[in-house]
């Protein structure tokens, strides 16, 4: 019997757990932690080292330690976003194949989906450790605005980690699942996961076993690192006042800065007031220290606009799934961010009640994809005793136990869920527009198919060039690939009916089909994406 | 639908009726609201959602039965845009014609055609673009006496392209094509 992981694997973090019989069962690492950062070191010592060893080498060997790369993964290098999460990286990225970001290295060069494949292995070893059986199969979490390419990245990695990815669903779909499976009540909640790195926000309705995404929008570069940004800029002024040394020229110290900023964060997220000093700066002058104080009040005005984004966005997946924010009955919190007492307070404000933050945010999305996980599999692990004795800190406020409701109801009445596209997926028409073919916030898996034709006399191949995005023109849009459809019988324009299938998968990556109806030709390709990962660097 | 059989049933009901419209494929009336809408759905997904039957049926049934959900869910998302007028539209399904791709790069038509008398099909899809506007205009006019068998009004066609263009290799190799091959015929 097979066991199935379900995994969050995040840009700073990621966590591994399994559906069980009692509730659900974290995976631990070498020193009982249950985050596991999602870093990966090449130590000049040689091997390689990933989770929360891997983070001791931040500091000592910056350039060997790869972090951040879910930033990366499925992207194109030239994006614009890429080119921005590139200057708070230390390690060496360049061009490779297909405009994918390689990973340079001493003398290795390696895709994002390998980097990831090392934090994926590393959780699968330790499952394995802490079960006793061989893991196989895997559950992955991706933001739900995740495109394509990234998603194909993903399950690359998967794979690379001798996984086999039995699907990808999205965060907050994740979180929902594991806060409202078992309550058997009909209502509409909303998802706010707002992450180290990424931010997404979703409304669902549960209709008993049924959970449908109603719409999902997201910020895929705004998180909880931009938020230690700001505060490390506060410091790094504060340096230069106090120590006359600009620190912002020197990656190390504004590393240390970054640290003590991401501490400060937390602190007041409990506090009201921070005060003490960063110790260990290596100035110019020597090693030094920079004293700080900090009142939550004036960490509030320093993440206000970030938090404003995420304020509007939410208000935009209010209007896009047509929804009052009255009419919605909970409000989940999820991601480390969510702590911020700011946050809860807007957030509070715009639903006029109190966010959900009994859940622990960390936690909840690899809960629900260890509930999907055994779900799929239609078995359940029967776990170990020892890390059961961990879950049932979990489990205390789980709402897995306090529905009453233990996993094994699953075999008989297992969820079904449907997630959303994530973006309107079209194709290029004559005269630079485009035809929707799939909505963005449609119920997935969809196929649609749509009838074309030609523009020209006797043409004899016609290009299908396939894209994603909201906008008009084909141009302002994200292109995602080229089918080619060729061989046509030559006739007068319009005269041929091409028919183009777009099929979206449960998994969220599109499929597309092009046939002529006349000579029956067809063409069908999964499409490759530009910066989605190819064979070898 | 509850039995593995009756979920087959289903589906291929659904992808037999490939045009019907949206509300025949959720098995509701024509002027069912939005939530009956999604009632509906929520029922087909709780029979037939794929996930559902990925360890019971053969891979061939799963495709189909996915196909067929795959498509209840375009139904669902077509009711939706037209019941709720704030939600982003794909195009409408009542098109009056299909829409019309955009024109290739390279110009069209420009297969060889396969008669009894060989043409020159050097890189046939590059040929088009070896000569100039003019000269392709006479190279057509070539083609269609050469699928006619007028082996001397393709020489006089080829005459006037290389007339038109006279750098053009392409072109003069294609006379020299069909002078040969009215050399052999005699």
């Amino acid at each position: 019997m097979s066991v199935a992981l379900g995994i969050d694997l995040g840009t700073t973090n990621s966590v591994a757990a399994i559906a069980t019989p009692t509730g659900v069962e974290f995976i631990l690492g070498a020193r009982g932690e249950r985050v596991h950062p999602s870093v990966v070191a090449f130590p000049a010592s040689g091997g390689v080292v990933a989770g929360t060893d891997a983070k001791r080498y931040r500091l000592s060997e910056p350039h060997n330690v790869i972090h951040s790369a879910k930033r990366f993964i499925g992207q194109n290098m030239r994006a614009p976003l890429v080119q921005l999460a590139l200057t708070g990286v230390r390690y060496n990225v360049v061009e490779g194949q297909n405009q994918q970001p390689i990973v340079a290295l001493r003398d290795r060069r390696m895709t994002m989906p390998e980097i990831s494949s090392h934090v994926l292995l590393h959780l699968k070893r330790a499952a394995e450790r802490q079960l006793g059986t061989q893991v196989k199969d895997a559950v992955i979490t991706v933001p739900a605005n995740f495109t394509d390419a990234q998603r194909q990245a993903t399950k690359e990695a998967g794979r690379l980690a001798g996984l086999e990815v039995l699907r990808l669903i999205n965060e907050p779909t994740a979180a929902a699942l594991a806060y409202g499976f078992g309550r058997d009540r009909n209502q509409i909640i909303a998802v706010f996961d707002f992450g180290g790195g990424t931010f997404d926000v979703s409304i669902l309705k549960i209709n008993g076993e049924v959970f449908e995404v109603l719409a999902s929008e997201g910020d895929f570069f705004l998180g909880g690192d931009d938020l230690d940004r700001a505060v490390a800029e506060y410091l790094a002024a504060e340096c230069q006042r106090s120590l006359g040394v600009d620190p912002r020229p020197h990656a190390g110290l504004m590393m240390k800065l970054m640290m003590g900023a991401e501490a400060i964060k937390i602190h007041l997220s409990d506090n009201d007031a921070a005060e003490g000093e960063i110790e260990g700066l290596d100035l110019p002058t020597g090693v030094g220290k920079l004293g700080f104080a900090m009142t939550r009040a004036q960490l509030d005005d320093l993440i206000a606009g970030y938090v404003q984004r995420t304020m509007n966005v939410t208000r935009m997946v209010l209007a896009a799934a047509d929804i009052d924010p009255h009419m919605v009955s909970e409000v989940l919190c999820v991601g480390g961010s969510t702590r911020i007492p700011l946050v809860r307070r807007r957030l509070a404000e715009i639903f006029a009640r109190e966010p959900n933050i009994a859940i622990n945010p960390d936690e909840v999305v690899a809960q629900g994809a260890a509930i999907q996980a055994g779900s799929l599999t239609g078995n359940l692990s029967a776990g170990t005793g020892v890390a059961a004795r961990d879950a049932v800190a979990t489990v205390g406020h789980s709402p897995l136990a306090r529905g009453g409701v233990t996993l094994p109801e699953i075999a008989a009445r297992r969820p079904v869920l449907m997630d959303v596209n994530p973006a309107t997926l079209s194709i290029h028409t004559a005269g630079g527009y485009i035809e929707r073919l799939l909505d963005k916030n449609a119920p997935i898996p969809i196929e649609r198919t749509r009838i074309f034709t030609t523009s020209r006399d006797n043409q004899t191949r016609v290009e299908i060039d396939c894209c994603r995005g909201e906008a008009r023109r084909y141009t302002e849009n994200e292109p995602l690939g080229t089918l080619l459809l060729d061989g046509l019988a030559p006739k007068p324009r319009g005269d041929l009916k091409i028919e183009v299938q777009f099929r979206v998968d449960a998994d969220g990556i599109l499929h597309v089909r092009a046939s002529d109806q006349t000579s029956g030709r067809h063409q069908e390709a999964t499409l490759q994406v530009i910066g989605a990962p190819v064979d070898k660097p | 639908m509850t039995t593995r059989s009756d979920v087959l049933v289903w589906a291929q009901g659904v992808v037999k009726r490939k045009a019907a419209p949206a509300h025949q494929l959720l098995e509701i009336a024509a002027d069912a609201s939005l939530d009956d809408a999604q009632e509906a759905f929520h029922k087909i997904a709780r029979v037939a959602h794929p996930d559902l039957h990925r360890a019971t049926l053969a891979a061939d049934e799963l495709e189909l039965v996915t196909t067929a959900y795959a498509r209840a869910a375009a139904a669902y998302q077509e009711l939706r845009n037209q019941r709720s007028p704030s939600r982003v539209r794909t195009a409408r399904e009542s098109d009056p014609g299909p829409r019309v791709l955009p024109p290739t790069v390279q110009v069209p038509y420009s297969a060889a055609p396969n008669k009894a008398v060989t043409v020159p099909d050097a890189a046939p899809s590059n040929s088009a673009q070896a000569m100039n506007s003019k000269a392709l205009v006479y190279y057509r006019k070539a083609e269609l006496c050469l699928r006619r068998g007028e082996l001397t009004g393709a020489v006089l066609q080829l005459k006037l392209a290389i007339a038109s263009d006279p750098r053009s290799t392409l072109l003069r190799s294609a006379l020299a094509e069909v002078e040969a091959e009215i050399l052999k015929l005699r």
